[in-house]
């Protein structure tokens, strides 16, 4: 009885409560569910909108400016993008980003998926080598730059081990002919056990009975490879490649701390000169253009990678 | 007739032994490279305990004739590394909470819900892929300045605050989940919240622990925009610091090693706590 009452009591308080939140019941079960999903989505977006797509097209409006952060800002239409065209640094710095894109990224995935199947053989104890390896991608990248620093030194311990093989003492970050290679070649250190997480994981899901059928019929473990996996592995080896090129595109430490750019100019990238051109010079106008053409890039590689969203829902982080 | 029968056990264990022959090969083979691998942080502890005038030689002693723990409290006291620990600390914790937070919102929101526009909110949010601080640098320093927030915490962590891998990470781990509970629960009278909180979130660990390291590895570690938007001494996040102290005291190896290696423990650390999660995070749980 004393149940009733309460409900009857509560029954009361709603029916006699706020207009605004009859409407709110009326617009049916589903809908109001589903505005529940928007409720949570929208901290997010509104995040993204002021922190992403805000200064995006700001970028954008300041390419065509001159500003300083002292005086106001003053449009110069495309002063800023010629004068990048007519500016030999630039150009370099841009096609080493593109050299470093390129490179990185065909030698991420390449040795990403080498280390996978490395890993992927059931020899016991895999597993163990797979986390050794592992530690390298959480390995802080200031610590990753200061040591490779030193070990890629003329006297460090890289030109140390090649000794015994007859290789003789390399200038790694002072020839221009090695920085880069060795910039990547860190790179290649440092994000490639990440990549073979990701293979591993793809591997991992990969059906056996294809592999079965293959054996009884006598097909080799080069033509399994060939035939079997790579056919399957075709997105996850697509999604790797995009995302290591998103990710060198936006490499700025690596270079910065072990070669500081140098020598000459044979190992800066564009975010090396969008920070320097921004807070060093302070052409924020000048730094916004490199970052329309850093962004541009960038959409090139996000636009490959849309289409293979569209056509496989698996993510990897 | 009696060679035939002695013969006929003897080749399976003759294969078998060619099979283990070939995993210790493999085995060998393999924890080489791995091997090869952690050479440079094995390298970089033996470093931090190395006498300083040895390391400017850069002769490396694998095994060093003398231990200088004294190093680790002398690289401590030349510049306030601890004040410097402790602003990355804050920064990264709150950039891990905002992510783990945010995108478990956000990934429940896109992955069971179908509102007006939720696809385009979906590639809306994946197109941030394309916008990281280096490329917008400019003008989220600008937006900062705007908000008055240089030279603050808040500054430092906002932009960072939440990344759009861990939306998406938290919306995939949580597609799978069958509708059903959703229902069944909404049907019991549990709140929105609740349901996330209660049964969504527990289904979700080993995605939310992949975020969990990710965020604060990437925050930990970051350098370009601390760079850009602290200039007092006291907000410095480490990486500045040690940056700065290298400038200062011209790269003195062993001690930068000291505060390279200091900066890897918390990350490990979270690994080692977080290992076995991680590895389901990744799908990787069937592996030997």
């Amino acid at each position: 009885m004393a149940e009733l009452a309460s409900i009857g009591s509560y029954e009361k308080k709603d029916t006699g409560a706020q207009p605004s939140s009859r409407l709110f019941w009326r617009i049916g079960y589903h809908t109001r569910i589903n505005l529940w999903g928007l409720a949570f989505v929208l901290p997010t977006l509104i995040f993204f909108v002021v922190f992403k797509y805000g200064p995006m097209l700001w970028a954008i409006a300041l390419s065509f400016d001159s500003y300083d952060m002292i005086s106001a800002p003053r449009f110069v239409g495309l002063d800023n993008y010629r004068a990048l065209l007519s500016d030999p640094i630039f150009r370099e710095t841009l096609v080493n980003t593109l050299v470093y894109i390129g490179g990185s990224t065909l030698l991420l995935t390449v040795s990403g998926l080498g280390l996978a199947l490395a890993v992927n053989t059931g020899i016991p104890g895999a597993r163990h080598c797979m986390t050794a390896m592992f530690l390298t991608n959480l390995m802080p990248i200031i610590a990753v730059c200061l040591v490779w620093r030193l070990l890629l030194h003329p006297y460090g311990v890289v030109n140390q081990i090649l000794q015994p093989f007859g290789v003789g003492r390399i200038d790694w970050l002072t020839n221009s002919a090695t920085a880069m290679p060795a910039i990547i070649m860190v790179t290649v250190w440092r994000f490639a056990p990440y990549f073979m997480v990701v293979f591993l994981a793809a591997l991992l899901a990969l059906p056996d009975d294809y592999y079965e059928a293959a054996e009884l019929d006598g097909a080799g473990p080069v033509r399994r490879f060939i035939h079997i996996t790579l056919p399957l592995l075709m997105p996850t080896i697509f999604f790797v490649v995009v995302v290591s090129a998103l990710l060198s595109a936006r490499i700025f430490l690596m270079p910065y701390l072990i070669t500081g750019g140098g020598p000459g100019n044979a190992t800066r990238v564009l975010s090396m000169l969008i920070y320097e051109t921004g807070f060093s010079y302070f052409k924020m106008g000048q730094a916004a253009a490199i970052s329309v053409v850093l962004f541009a890039i960038m959409l090139f590689f996000t636009s490959l990678q849309m289409r293979l969203f569209s056509r496989s829902e698996r993510i990897y982080l | 007739m009696t060679s035939l029968v002695a013969a006929a056990p003897r080749r399976p264990s003759h294969h078998r032994q060619v099979l283990r022959l070939r995993k210790a090969v493999g085995l060998v083979l393999l924890a080489t490279l791995a091997f090869g691998f952690i050479i440079p942080i094995l390298w970089m502890t033996v470093m931090s305990f190395q006498a300083g005038e040895k390391m400017f030689q850069l002769r490396t002693e694998w095994i060093p004739s003398v231990w200088h723990f004294e190093n680790y409290p002398n690289a401590l006291s030349r510049a306030a590394f601890a004040q410097y620990f402790l602003n990355s600390g804050v920064v990264s914790l709150a950039v891990m909470i905002g992510n783990v937070v945010f995108c478990t919102l956000a990934g429940y929101g896109l992955a069971k819900f179908r509102f007006p526009g939720s696809s385009i909110v979906l590639l809306l949010i994946l197109s941030t892929l394309m916008l990281p601080l280096e490329v917008t640098l400019v003008p989220t320093f600008l937006v900062i300045h705007k908000f008055e927030w240089i030279n603050t915490y808040q500054g430092i962590v906002a932009p960072l605050l939440i990344d759009a891998f861990g939306v998406f990470l938290m919306r995939q781990s949580m597609i799978s989940i069958p509708k059903d509970y959703i229902e069944a629960a909404r049907i019991d009278g549990a709140g929105e919240l609740r349901i996330l909180l209660q049964i969504i979130v527990p289904q979700c660990w080993p995605a939310l622990s992949v975020l969990a390291i990710f965020s604060f590895r990437d925050s930990w570690d970051q350098y370009l925009w601390p760079l850009t938007v602290v200039s007092v001494d006291g907000l410095r996040t480490f990486p500045l610091g040690l940056v700065q102290f290298g400038e200062d005291y011209g790269n003195p190896p062993t001690e930068q090693m000291v505060i390279a290696v200091l900066a890897t423990i918390p990350v490990f650390l979270l690994f080692a706590i977080l290992q076995r999660s991680i590895n389901r995070g990744f799908g990787l749980s069937g592996l030997k």
